[in-house]
């Protein structure tokens, strides 16, 4: 990654689009501590974040839902939120997040008590986010929800993820290969290629600009 | 038929101490099973960890006798549930200083360079506790000696060695005691999630390399807790950790490497198959039978009874 | 160059024994001379163990079997069958080979700690059985009568002298074994088993040598051992601090290198024998925690061992520390190299498809990974298979290459079945392969990784050499570059490395994965221009990449996998047409958008 500069205000969905090896992983590690930057500064509700361990940053309000899902395979549906809700914060309202986030997702409620391995990639998506809401964040971050899923599925989960962001008022920071959904839900989007923005604007700007069409259809 | 009644009673005396000892031998394989399922070390100082369980329960009981007053039936149960606290606290500082310099949240996407450098790292501990031990204590073999250690209750022909039998007991009851820990209460599930996934559990704000050096310790607790409760069954010297290691591995990989509960059944296991094959080998071979069945294991099963066939062998 | 950096090493082993004795002549306590017989008994030791572990990366704690068996076998022969040590450690030798081979062939299907600790359980199972069997303490006899007869001296520096014969030879053998084929071979297969296979190397049949070797040197000095102490019991034979001193002998002075037991045994051995000397009574088991902590100091602050510690001080601060100089030519060679044998890369059978595949099918749990996938890839084509991230392309590579079995179906090579075959005969068939995540071998320079990958096809080093230069010359990488450790090159040289490897022993085939990921554009101009011109000269690709855009100009075939099926095949301008691919990429929404926009 090289001078990528981004923004994201209090209720904006902002998109992070671009191809495989773009650099949109690395980026959302780079927020969440996993990997440290060279250069350059990350600032979040005025604090100074590279100053902030890893483990920490969950506790300040961010949420990362990883690209993969990530679920804890071997424990249940109901222990994974659990974990999710296990953030200083979050653990004296546990009860009533996890209300929250069985309401949202339905199917996750039915198979509380079943081993998180044993879902299907769609209903294991859903766990991953509702983990990641189980924090009341105020940033949640989506890391290619849509890898490896059926269509249908996918727009099953960005119908959630809509929700989520019109309905609670989360903040919502979305990496995506899958352009024609990250942009449509967006407020905001970033075009990422090889490791640099090449693009940014606001919905409509970037939803009929031909470069983003080219980058994915050579076209 | 005369014969072959005495040989169905000799059977099932060693049926019996083969359970009673794996009792103990299953807790002491949890023990290892939590270090291995939480961080994947393969810990070869295991067995000294055991050791220390076995002479701090010595010293606490019978040799500065502290625990004199509670009696010789209480005494010595207690001193095997005290020396956990004090090898955890061991624990805990030799994975502060030394092993979390190699091991940690940072290895897990390492090669296998980082692995092995774990495993010799754990040789040297073994090295030092062993050894250390021996200058600390001397190598005359010791044993704490309660009422019960030579008395033995009598059902049907068969006798259960009292010692033996409240070893049995008690650390099924420590072994129900871990489980519903690690199933029940907050801090075990995050170590669960820990060990689970851990790049997952760093995301949602769990402190991963704090986990690891508490799980580091627990399993070293727990396994010196299953040695202190052996301690009034047998003799032991400082060495003896050596010989328990692959006992305790084979144990944990005979019950699947990760499972808490496999690394129970298996050491259970595992002293049947030591008892047992009294009746049939000649006495100095009964851990060679121990070494046969792991080595059988590692090949054709290595996932165990109860692990994950995609663990990685 | 590599002939002078030999001769060096001669020079430095003969000086070294050279002094060795010079020094060993004027020391007249027969308690000294005896450590002095000990630390090179012990350094003979550690270059066992370096022998496999060191240079294999498979970490052995049990190398106490080897010793014990070669120490039981002389001292058996020689107390029960009046054997004399001359013949009886020769017979040591056979006997401990003969227990690496039965040994080594089911142990080496272990990994990592699986492999480490069985090695742990064999030499503890022998100290239990030889108790048993009664030889508590055996003490050899003493032969007045003819003492030479019988290996036994009166002046211990003849022991001394016999012990630094045995050394130098292991280190001699030692030497050549990490200048050739077997020690860079087995380089690789430990700096990256999956990379060593693909490019054709077996790892089992090298390991298995380096196991026979081992056991062979562990032997002769568990021998030499029982007849200097002339009393062996089963722990000091079979117990478990022989194994770990054979372990940090090599670890202490430097793993992978001969000088490494050397240095370990000069400053372990007389450390901790001297303290069990002065302290033993009062310390009992002061040797065991030096060893412990001298395991845990260096672990720490020296992972690899003091010699490469040194060596790093030594070298410019700039560049990391290089293994043993190649035996290459120098790169100036290059010009006068002659280009690939055009017969290896002739085209299939006249019209038949060099590749094909048929219904395979590969399912992990309940993913099916690859749904029966029909697909051909005709010679002299470049042919695309491109798909969303989980499509399913690389484990259609691994199926293909070997990592991984078909669960069902066919897959040819010109005419050949591949379904069943290892990576390393793949390789051997024809196919190259390179990886989604470059797999290089770190530690060594770029000339040294692609010359692994030239051996399969090259009968000796200087050919491997020459195809090696040839390769790097193909992708541009000759010159400045060769020499550079592959640890510290950008994404394009790894990737260009990688292709070279690859290309080395002259495939027909070539499985390109992922290459042209994370380059930005101008790099991507350079490595696509490199594969056309591959492509012109007779080499069949097929490449697997994510994005379209690029591959688009590149292609004459596309294949396109979405969950594991084939969902469309052909050629570019149709396939990026297609209405499945568009909504297997860009999802239903945007195809409408395009439709509309479009029309």
């Amino acid at each position: 990654m090289s001078d990528v500069s981004l923004d994201v205000d209090e209720g904006q969905f902002v998109a992070v689009v671009g191809p495989n090896g773009a650099g949109k992983t690395t980026l959302f590690k780079t927020i969440s501590g996993v990997v440290t930057p060279i250069v350059g500064e990350i600032v979040y509700k005025g604090q100074d974040l590279l100053k902030v361990p890893p483990n920490e940053r969950a506790q300040l309000g961010i949420a990362h839902v990883p690209e993969g899902r990530q679920v804890f395979a071997s424990m249940t549906v109901k222990e994974n939120l659990e974990m999710g809700s296990s953030t200083r914060k979050s653990r004296a309202r546990r009860a009533e997040l996890l209300k929250t986030v069985l309401e949202l997702f339905p199917i996750l409620a039915e198979r509380r008590d079943q081993l998180a391995g044993t879902l299907s990639g769609g209903e294991q998506q859903m766990l991953a986010i509702g983990r990641g809401l189980a924090s009341a964040p105020d940033l949640l971050m989506l890391d290619e929800p849509s890898m490896g899923l059926a269509p249908t599925i996918v727009d099953a989960i960005f119908d959630r993820i809509e929700f989520i962001h019109r309905h609670h008022g989360v903040t919502i920071l979305l990496v995506e290969q899958r352009v024609a959904e990250a942009l449509e839900l967006c407020d905001r989007g970033y075009v990422l290629e090889t490791g640099r923005m090449v693009l940014e604007g606001s919905h409509d700007t970037l939803i009929s600009n031909t470069r983003v069409k080219h980058a994915y259809l050579g076209m | 038929m005369e014969e072959l009644k005495w040989f169905a009673v000799d059977f099932f005396q060693a049926v019996t101490a083969g359970l009673l000892v794996g009792g103990t031998y299953g807790l002491m394989c949890v023990g290892l099973g939590i270090i291995f399922g939480v961080m994947r070390v393969v810990n070869f100082a295991q067995g000294d960890f055991m050791m220390l369980g076995m002479y701090i329960t010595y010293y606490l009981v019978t040799g500065f006798g502290v625990l004199a007053f509670l009696g010789p039936y209480a005494g010595p149960v207690v001193g095997a549930a005290l020396a956990g606290p004090v090898v955890f606290a061991i624990g805990w500082l030799l994975h502060r200083y030394l092993l979390a310099r190699i091991t940690g949240a940072r290895v897990i996407s390492a090669e296998a360079e980082g692995h092995y450098t774990q495993i010799i790292m754990t040789l040297g501990v073994a090295l030092v506790l062993a050894n250390g031990g021996l200058i600390l204590f001397g190598s005359t073999p010791l044993s704490v000696q309660t009422p019960m250690s030579r008395e033995s209750w009598e059902v049907w022909l068969i006798f259960f060695n009292q010692a033996r039998t409240v070893a049995f007991v008690l650390a099924i009851l420590f072994a129900v005691g871990l489980y519903l820990f690690l199933t029940k209460s907050d801090l075990g599930k995050m170590l669960r999630a820990a060990a689970d996934n851990p790049i997952a559990a760093a995301y949602v704000g769990i402190d991963v390399d704090r986990s690891h050096r508490f799980a580091f310790g627990l399993g070293v607790g727990i396994t010196a807790v299953a040695g202190g409760l052996l301690a009034s069954t047998q003799s032991f010297q400082p060495y003896i950790g050596f010989d328990f290691v692959i006992v305790m591995y084979a144990g944990v990989v005979l019950g699947g490497m990760g499972s808490i509960l496999g690394a129970f059944w298996g050491g259970l296991t595992i002293g049947l198959v030591q008892q047992v094959s009294t009746l049939v080998l000649p006495y100095q071979l009964q851990n060679t039978a121990i070494f046969v069945i792991f080595l059988l294991i590692i090949f054709f099963r290595p996932q165990g009874m109860f692990g994950r066939v995609w663990e990685r062998a | 160059m590599g002939r002078s950096d030999k001769a060096k090493q001669y020079f430095a082993i003969f000086a070294f024994a050279g002094v060795y004795l010079l020094i060993g002549w004027f020391v007249r306590n027969s308690y000294y001379q005896l450590m002095m017989t000990l630390v090179l008994i012990w350094a003979t030791v550690g270059i066992s163990w370096n022998m496999l572990s060191g240079y294999s990366g498979m970490i052995s704690f049990g190398h106490a079997a080897f010793f014990g068996l070669g120490g039981y076998t002389m001292t058996i022969a020689f107390v029960t069958f009046g054997i004399t040590p001359w013949i009886g450690i020769p017979l040591g030798v056979v006997v401990g080979v003969i227990a690496g081979i039965i040994i080594g062939l089911p142990t080496f299907r272990l990994r990592g700690h699986y492999f480490a600790l069985s090695m742990l359980a064999y030499p503890l199972a022998m100290l239990y059985v030889f108790e048993w069997m009664g030889y508590q303490e055996v003490s050899l006899p003493m032969k007045r009568e003819a003492p030479t007869l019988y290996a036994q001296f009166n002046d211990q520096r003849t022991y001394m002298a016999l012990a630094l014969v045995l050394l130098v030879i292991c280190m001699i053998i030692s030497l050549h074994v990490e200048r050739s084929r077997f020690g860079r071979s087995l380089l690789a297969i430990k700096q990256n088993e999956a990379a060593a296979s693909a490019a054709g190397i077996n790892p089992l049949r090298w390991k298995m040598l380096a196991m026979m070797l081992s056991a062979a040197i562990g032997a002769a000095a568990g021998g030499l051992y029982a007849i200097v102490l002339l009393v062996v019991t089963p722990q000091t034979m079979f117990g478990a601090l022989v194994s770990a001193q054979a372990l940090i002998m090599a670890l202490f002075g430097g793993v992978g290198v001969f000088w490494g037991p050397v240095i370990g045994a000069a400053v372990l051995v007389p450390l901790a024998e001297t303290l069990h000397a002065e302290l033993g009574s009062v310390i009992p088991g002061i040797q065991g925690v030096v060893y412990g902590i001298a395991i845990i100091v260096i672990i720490l602050l020296a992972p690899e061992g003091i010699y490469w510690r040194i060596r790093e001080w030594l070298a410019r601060p700039a560049t990391l520390i290089k293994r043993p100089v190649s035996w290459a030519p120098a790169a100036a060679n290059a010009a006068s190299v002659v280009p690939i044998a055009e017969s290896r890369t002739q085209t299939a059978p006249a019209d038949g498809p060099l590749l094909h595949l048929q219904a395979v099918r590969r399912t992990f749990g309940g993913l099916r990974a690859v749904d029966d996938v029909t697909l051909d890839i005709k010679p002299g084509t470049i042919h695309g298979i491109i798909g969303p991230n989980g499509a399913g392309k690389t484990t259609l590579f691994n199926v293909i290459n070997g990592f991984l079995a078909a669960d069902s179906g066919n897959i040819t090579f010109a005419g050949t079945k591949l379904t069943g075959l290892k990576p390393h005969d793949v390789c051997r068939h024809g196919i190259g392969r390179t990886f989604q995540v470059v797999r290089a071998f770190p530690r060594m320079t770029v000339l040294e990784n692609v010359v692994i990958g030239a051996f399969v096809g090259s009968t000796s080093n200087a050919e491997a050499a020459r195809l090696a230069m040839t390769a790097l010359d193909r992708v541009g990488l000759a010159d400045e570059q060769a020499d550079a450790i592959a640890g510290g090159l950008t994404t394009k040289q790894l990737r260009l490395m990688e292709l070279a490897r690859a290309l080395a022993p002259g495939p027909r085939l070539l499985l390109l994965d992922e290459t042209l990921a994370g380059l930005g554009h101008d790099a991507l101009e350079d490595v696509l221009r490199i594969i056309r011109q591959i492509n012109r000269d007779g080499v069949t690709i097929a490449i697997i990449e994510h994005t379209m855009h690029a591959m688009v100009k590149l292609v004459d075939r596309f294949s396109v996998l979405d969950h594991g099926k084939l969902i469309a095949d052909g050629a570019p301008a149709d396939v990026v047409k297609d209405r499945n691919v568009i909504e297997a990429y860009l999802g239903r929404k945007w195809m409408e958008r395009a439709h509309d926009s479009v029309a």
